[in-house]
């Protein structure tokens, strides 16, 4: 069983359910450290009065919030925990709301709740009607010295708790400059690029994602702890900007004869029949490699595959 | 404007758009400095070798790898990306997906893809108009700062929304926490008030009407204390003793539904006064259309 990192009570109407909280991720990350470049030494963070230039203990660090430059205003722990209220061991469910209303971008960290002490059957309580009626419930709490507001809904068997960001959090795209399109795109770019999303078109399982690059650069520390040279190749330069439809015809044609088999919707879609209306004709005409193999395909797909593979080849 | 967090190429099938990464979200925190309490000055952090004793510009600071032999191997900046150097430079677009199939355990930070030209905007804004079209959302991979993340992007308002997301082996099996539950199944009376008490709590979610109520309080505490004023610091109580469970659940459910009821009532007969406007939008839809409540709701997106 993992280490519950916050223990507290679960507020939802009168019913107070005693959890547990638990972090849901873990980031793997490769652990490397500071080292000095000329040496390999350890990096050590000193802590050092500004004033005085010499070390400090932690003994000696109060935390001061800079009211103006260079004046500070000194609060104790206790003064900032005042802040926190009370309450502050308890989620209190203030609403329930549909999960699809929730923009994601709000969601900010996930935590499994476990039943506390005496929870188990509240909790499971909560999980049911959660569960049932489909709904998530938004509450807050304050956790780490600041206030979060969070999302609880059900997962399976156990309670998920996600804290959430703020709504004056978010950046407003008006902040951002934004370079103009000097062009708006064409109705036929805009076809052949839906064309493409759907050819990449698919489920979403995670399980089928794995994270390469921790093993790229084990790899190389392992070339580099034997003594070999890192090669450092030539990143990839961007494809000039010329002409996108041609880019996205050719990526669709790079795309279509290793989907086939996956994805049989997709293709006669992507290359419509000779004659078989108007549906979006311009693309094939323009192309002139592709007006033939589209042909074959309506009558017989598994040949023009093999056709065209002798052919790139 | 601030500085790019990333920038690269963001490449969809053979398209590809030099685009740069900012943060999509900012922190809002109260943050502290840390003060050497005997004459309140500040105080900083040093980089130090610990070999020889001095202070380190940040240039000659490497990353180091510990091998299992207590060697290091110290790495650059380019060592790390010649590990997979077209992933630290790209964004590559693999799958696109429905946005509800991706459960939010594994959303991790939102950031905003800008185009770096007005070239680049026109391949920008084919590949968010055919987003928008599809209604779908896109996954692709990338290495940012030592670190391959997978992402899904999103049209929003204007621009393309990236949100990095946690691999399938960074988020913790739940069956740990499923084992810790009995055998007691809550009872259908039990389960239908909690329900009804659901149903009364109903609203459409409104972000903007969540405030950060503690970091107000933090600010009025400074507010005060640079006035001079005393802070009261309530006296500690115990927290950690959670609270026993109702002994009985039932009465509990019962009464938080008769308590809720009551005031809504309350609320409804002295007019609009302390009723917050999202609750009462809630109230007149769910009146109107039951199933469909989301259709007309205030939900962030369009």
């Amino acid at each position: 069983m993992p280490r519950s990192i916050w223990n507290g009570t679960l507020a939802f109407g009168l019913v107070r359910v005693p959890v547990k909280l638990y972090s849901a991720t873990e980031s793997k990350r490769i652990p490397l450290r500071e080292r000095h470049l000329s040496d390999g030494a350890a990096i050590e963070h000193r802590r050092l009065c500004v004033k005085e230039g010499k070390e400090v203990p932690y003994s000696e660090i109060v935390k001061g919030y800079e009211v103006s430059a260079g004046a500070y205003v000194v609060l104790t722990k206790e003064e900032i925990a005042a802040a926190e209220g009370p309450e502050a061991h308890v989620v209190e469910i203030e609403h329930f709301v549909s999960r699809e209303e929730i923009d994601p971008v709000y969601y900010e960290r996930a935590y499994y709740l476990g039943p506390g002490k005496l929870g188990e059957e509240p909790y499971r309580l909560l999980h049911e009607a959660l569960s049932s009626s489909d709904r998530v419930g938004i509450g807050r709490f304050v956790f780490h010295n600041k206030a979060h507001l969070v999302a609880v809904r059900a997962l399976g068997d156990v309670i998920v708790l996600h804290t959430m960001r703020f709504a004056d959090e978010l950046v407003p795209e008006g902040e951002l400059e934004v370079p103009k399109p000097d062009k708006t795109p064409s109705e036929l770019e805009l076809d052949t690029a839906e064309l493409l999303i759907g050819q990449l078109d698919s489920k979403f399982e995670p399980e089928s994602y794995a994270n390469s690059y921790r093993d790229a650069v084990l790899a190389m520390i392992e070339k580099k702890a034997r003594g070999e040279a890192i090669e450092v190749p030539e990143s990839r330069q961007p494809t000039p900007e010329g002409d996108l439809l041609s880019a996205l015809q050719a990526s669709l044609e790079e795309r279509a004869p290793r989907r086939r088999r996956a994805k049989e919707t997709v293709r006669p879609k992507s290359t419509p029949r000779p004659g078989a209306g108007p549906a979006r004709p311009a693309r094939t005409a323009k192309d002139p490699t592709r007006a033939p193999a589209s042909a074959k395909d309506s009558r017989s797909p598994a040949k023009s595959a093999r056709g065209r593979t002798r052919g790139d080849s | 404007m601030a500085r790019p967090l990333w920038s690269g190429s963001l490449s969809f099938g053979l398209v590809n758009v030099p685009v740069a990464l900012y943060s999509a979200v900012r922190d809002r925190d109260v943050h502290f400095n840390q003060l050497h309490a005997p004459d309140g000055s500040p105080v900083e952090t040093r980089r130090v070798c610990a070999h020889e004793q001095r202070e380190v510009p940040w240039e000659e600071i490497a990353k180091g790898y510990e091998l299992d032999d207590g060697r290091w191997v110290l790495l650059s900046d380019s060592d790390l990306d010649s590990a997979a150097p077209r992933k630290s430079h790209t964004i590559d677009i693999e799958a696109f997906v429905e946005e509800r199939e991706i459960d939010p355990l594994y959303l991790g930070r939102p950031y905003l893809l800008v185009p770096e030209s007005e070239s680049a905007a026109r391949a920008y804004a084919l590949l968010g108009g055919a987003m928008r079209g599809s209604g779908k959302v896109a996954l692709g991979r990338f290495v940012m700062r030592a670190k391959e993340h997978l992402l899904s992007i999103r049209p929003r308002e204007q621009l393309l929304m990236l949100t990095t997301m946690r691999f399938h082996d960074e988020v913790r099996p739940k069956a740990e926490i499923a084992q810790e539950l009995g055998a007691t199944e809550p009872s259908p009376e039990e389960v239908e008030n909690a329900i009804a008490i659901i149903a009364e709590l109903e609203v459409p979610f409104d972000p903007s009407s969540y405030r950060d109520e503690h970091r107000a309080h933090l600010e009025a505490i400074i507010k005060r204390k640079r006035k001079g004023q005393k802070i009261s610091v309530p006296r500690a109580t115990k927290p950690t003793e959670p609270t026993p469970a109702a002994p009985d659940l039932m009465g509990a459910l019962e009464e938080s539904l008769a308590r809720i009821r009551g005031e809504t009532l309350a609320k409804s007969a002295e007019g609009t006064k302390g009723a917050t406007p999202a609750r009462k939008k809630a109230k007149k839809s769910r009146a109107s259309t039951p199933a469909k409540r989301t259709s007309g709701s205030s939900a962030p997106r369009s």
